[in-house]
């Protein structure tokens, strides 16, 4: 832990109010554009495997909000067209509606559903109801996290702090 | 009937979406939203004969918690008035409502409320009713609030949801007493004997009482439903005549069953109810904007609804019933009545009124009607029921039938007050140009108007729509019957002395003005209410001094001082936590010091960014201890929650200033010192209790059912989205509300981009106006 040297302040340019420009770094844009996808790709497969192996719909919320801030951060404009705090309603609406359907059907809450089909392709292959649970609640955390985040991204302080100029 | 109370939500969804596309044609979707009550209508028809259907539908069935309906006679018959009143309303709003309205959120509301209203008198679940019940208080208040830039719009609803709210507390209560007491949570299946004799009897009554008395504006809760008229007149009408207000009634009315064998019952109601009879009359007579007076006259007349139900006799309940139907007719109409005057002239207020006969011919035949039914003169219904609750009040004694009498006479002048805007010479604000209303607004009025004259010259047919709810309320042994002419009865002197004495009031109405003025108390329910809820506010304004306006170290002190006494005192009552000491993992001890490393960092850190990333060593070294102790899922998730949380640190600390050394006292460093380590000690201890299992482990259950329930190998991920789904629900809810406040904190401040100065880039492209923004803000405000 390095703290105890006396550096400069870093490049939050904490003796100013005005932060340093958070986007066009050259470095941060081309490790961005290598890593992005593969992060969003991984994120998808954490989802995907959820119910058989460490992972599912809220770490990989989490790690796509990493991807799309890292993004944000890198270029200045969201990877994702829509606001994210749109995505909440839907995703609870999503998982709301697959505990509905077993319901409906005369079965408890939220019970799930699952089976297997097997293809000449794919060979033996699980489908399970939680899926689109956890879809729900993948919605629902990037929704809820990227819009926590981007409101920072752009926040314009109103009040200065006392003795700040 | 599970369809008439729920149809009415579905088209509520279906309207705030339409309500923007179609604008004011979204009313007639809206009216079709009543159609599965109207249908009941055959069922009502057969009552007195048939046996009342139950529908359930089970939802938590270990709690006693169901969706059940039972369509006995007087609840149908509430049904299809509340179906037959919200058709109407529905129809009458489309005509009566500006252009600008928002009509998607006006009709989900009123469609919301009226489901509710429906679920409310069909349910026979005593939790569903209690459900019901506070639905029509928070839709009510939606409804009375919709013009919300109004300041008396939101003091009316916040009124109205601040007593309905306290009646609905009280309901609560009571329902849990009476489940607890009657063994069930069914009103068919209440074991009556048993709750009887039981010590919850009472308090049940009372809280019961309670919930009614505040539900249907009976003293001194009467303050909330003059204030309520602030909501558009379609709504009032509703509201008032066949709806939210008469829950209370209703209430009554159903639960006579359990309670009036009580002699408590008639004891409190009957006195209410006629207090509020005269004192609502006396108010009305006293008013003058219209909706005001009808609003009071809805007071009266509840008061006087209540006291012959809580009579809890069979000739109480019938009579009560027949005036049920009637008061909706005549309200609901004149309520329609008084949205058209204000509509063809651009005001209420009686003075600036008058000759509107000669304007508005149709409107006045109407409320000719309707007023009369009011007053109580034949052939119209008010007059045939007035006539029974004089006949129930000659049996109560004297007493009771002066002030019956008293109430009346009241009643039958303001009825009078009301026609003056019809009378004499034409009175009109400036500029109003009045004329017959179109139809879409005077039919509604007029249907409902010749209604209340068809109950009093076809008194067969009322009597038969009353006797339909006689099983079910009880009053199937009373011989009495609806007739224009009973004979020279005590009643009907009565009502002789009652004209007399209102027509000396009409004719002396300047007088009464007079004696009005000069009684007028000083204190009344309202400035009780307002210095109350001033009270509350004085208070909060105290207390967020007294905590909220600390500087944020000393926040941080009171929190960690009281997790330190909290966790002191839990040790102390469980002193059973020292036994684990013996098997400390020693496996960890690497994570551990990991964990202390990182806590002594951030002290020893002197700025800002070091300390973040400091701080996440410590999470960093959680997700470390998860994984020694075998959870790759917790270390996953911990891991990700560390890295987004360092983001948000980062990105919330880029605005403000370097640390400094905070100037910190040798006495205030011990004191910080304490804290710590005691709350540190604490939460440790009361980790290492929770270690000690006191039952069987739960686990091998969840690692034996994950793949043969949900067919899943990862036993954390079947836990979160099958066993235990509807946490996970919750959860998820939970962390969209937090964004949404989080948002809406963050947005507080911001008042719209327009204020970014001119020539700066357009705020839509991010990536130039970030750095755009960031031109410190003192700037741009100080001209």
């Amino acid at each position: 832990m390095s703290s105890r040297q006396k550096k400069p302040p870093p490049v939050g340019g904490a003796r100013t109010p005005t932060p340093a420009p958070l986007t066009g770094d050259p470095i941060l844009r081309s490790t961005s554009r290598a890593v992005f996808a593969l992060v969003l790709l991984f994120a998808f497969l954490l989802l995907w495997r959820g119910h058989n192996a460490p992972g599912g719909g809220f770490i990989a919320g989490l790690m796509t909000t990493c991807a799309l801030v890292l993004h944000r951060i890198a270029h200045g404009t969201s990877a994702l067209r829509t606001d994210p705090a749109r995505l909440v309603p839907w995703g609870l609406a999503l998982s709301f509606g697959t505990g509905l359907v077993p319901y409906l059907l005369g079965r408890p809450f939220l019970k799930s559903d699952y089976g297997y089909i097997t293809t000449a392709l794919t060979g033996e292959f699980e489908w399970a109801t939680a899926l689109l649970f956890d879809l729900g609640v993948f919605l629902v955390v990037v929704g809820a996290s990227l819009a926590i985040v981007y409101a920072l991204l752009d926040v314009q302080p109103q009040e200065t702090v006392e003795g700040d100029e | 009937m599970t369809l008439a109370a729920f149809f009415p939500f579905l088209i509520a969804a279906l309207c705030a979406w339409l309500g923007p596309r179609l604008g004011r044609r979204t009313g007639y979707v809206a009216a079709a939203a009543f159609l599965p009550a109207l249908l009941l209508i055959p069922e009502l028809l057969g009552m007195p004969g048939s046996a009342p259907a139950l529908e359930v539908t089970r939802w938590v069935p270990e709690l006693d918690l169901h969706l059940a309906f039972r369509g006995d006679g007087f609840s149908l018959l509430f049904a299809v008035l509340i179906g037959v009143i919200g058709t109407l309303a529905s129809l009458y709003s489309v005509a009566y409502l500006s252009e600008h309205e928002k009509f998607g959120r006006f009709y989900a509301y009123l469609l919301c409320f009226g489901g509710s209203m429906l679920g409310l008198v069909l349910s026979d679940n005593l939790v569903a009713l209690f459900g019901f019940w506070e639905m029509t208080s928070v839709t009510s208040f939606l409804l009375i609030g919709l013009w919300h830039t109004r300041s008396a719009a939101r003091d009316g609803a916040m009124k109205a949801f601040l007593v309905s709210a306290l009646g609905g507390l009280a309901l609560l209560a009571a329902v849990a007493l009476i489940a607890l007491g009657g063994g069930s949570t069914s009103l068919s299946g209440l074991d009556l004997s048993a709750l009887r004799a039981s010590p919850f009897f009472t308090p049940a009554l009372l809280l019961t009482l309670l919930a009614a008395f505040t539900k249907s504006a009976q003293l001194p809760f009467h303050l909330w439903l003059p204030t309520a008229m602030e909501a558009p007149t379609p709504v009032s009408a509703f509201l008032h005549s066949a709806t939210m207000v008469k829950a209370g009634v209703v209430l009554v009315a159903k639960f006579g069953l359990i309670f009036g064998t009580s002699a408590l019952w008639p004891a409190i109601i009957v006195p209410v109810g006629l207090a509020t009879l005269v004192w609502g009359a006396w108010l009305a007579l006293r008013q003058t904007d219209l909706k005001a007076l009808l609003a009071y006259s809805t007071i009266s007349q509840l008061g006087l609804l209540m006291s012959l139900y809580g009579l809890a006799d069979a000739e109480g309940r019938f009579a009560a019933t027949a005036h049920l139907l009637n008061h909706a007719a005549f309200k609901a109409a004149l309520f329609f009545v008084v949205g058209i005057i204000d509509h063809e002239t651009g005001t209420r207020e009686l003075p600036r009124l008058g000759g509107l006969r000669r304007a508005l011919p149709v409107t006045f035949a109407v409320a000719l009607l309707a007023a009369l039914s009011m007053a109580g003169l034949p052939p119209l219904g008010g007059f045939i029921s007035k006539e029974l609750f004089y006949e129930a009040m000659v049996h109560q004694g004297p007493l009771y039938l002066a002030v019956a009498v008293l109430g009346s006479t009241l009643t039958f002048a303001y009825s009078f007050r009301l026609m003056r805007v019809f009378l004499g010479p034409l009175r009109a604000p400036a500029g109003a140009q009045p004329h017959e209303a179109p139809p879409g607004l005077t039919l509604p009025a007029a249907a409902l108007a010749l209604t209340a004259l068809a109950f009093g010259l076809l008194p067969g047919m009322a009597e038969a729509l009353t006797r339909t709810a006689q099983t079910a309320l009880n009053f199937g042994a009373y011989g009495g019957y609806l007739s224009l002419w009973h004979g020279v009865t005590p009643a009907l002197i009565a009502t002789v002395l009652t004209w007399a004495l209102g027509a000396a009031l009409v004719t002396q109405a300047d007088r009464v003005g007079d004696l009005g003025r000069r009684l007028t108390p000083r204190t009344n329910a309202n400035t009780v209410y307002y210095s109350l809820t001033q009270l509350v506010n004085v208070f909060a304004s105290w207390l967020i001094a007294r905590t909220q306006g600390l500087a944020l170290p000393d926040q941080l002190r009171i929190m960690l001082a009281a997790t330190a006494v909290i966790s002191g005192y839990a040790l102390v009552r469980a002193p059973q936590v020292f036994h684990p000491f013996g098997d400390l993992p020693l496996g960890v001890l690497p994570v551990a010091a990991l964990l202390v490393g990182g806590a002594v960092g951030v002290l020893l850190s002197r700025n800002r960014l070091t300390a973040v990333i400091v701080t996440g060593l410590t999470g960093f070294g959680t997700a470390a201890a998860f994984l020694a102790f075998r959870a790759p899922d917790l270390a996953l998730t911990q891991l990700l929650v560390e890295a987004v949380t360092v983001i948000l640190f980062l990105l919330a600390f880029r605005y403000l200033p370097g640390v400094r050394d905070l100037p910190r006292t040798r006495g205030r460093y011990a004191f910080d010192l304490t804290v710590a380590g005691l709350a540190g000690i604490g939460a440790t201890l009361l980790v290492l209790s929770s270690v000690r299992f006191l039952a069987p482990p739960i686990s091998p259950y969840y690692l034996e059912y994950s793949y043969k329930g949900g067919g899943g190998k990862n036993v954390v991920n079947v836990l979160l989205v099958d066993f235990r789904g509807f946490d996970t629900l919750g959860e998820i809810t939970v962390v969209g509300i937090v964004a949404l406040a989080v948002l809406s904190l963050v947005r507080l401040g911001r008042r719209g981009r327009t204020r970014t100065e001119p020539g700066a880039p357009p705020p839509e492209d991010l990536a130039p106006d970030l750095p755009a923004a960031r031109v410190p803000v003192t700037q741009q405000e100080r001209p």
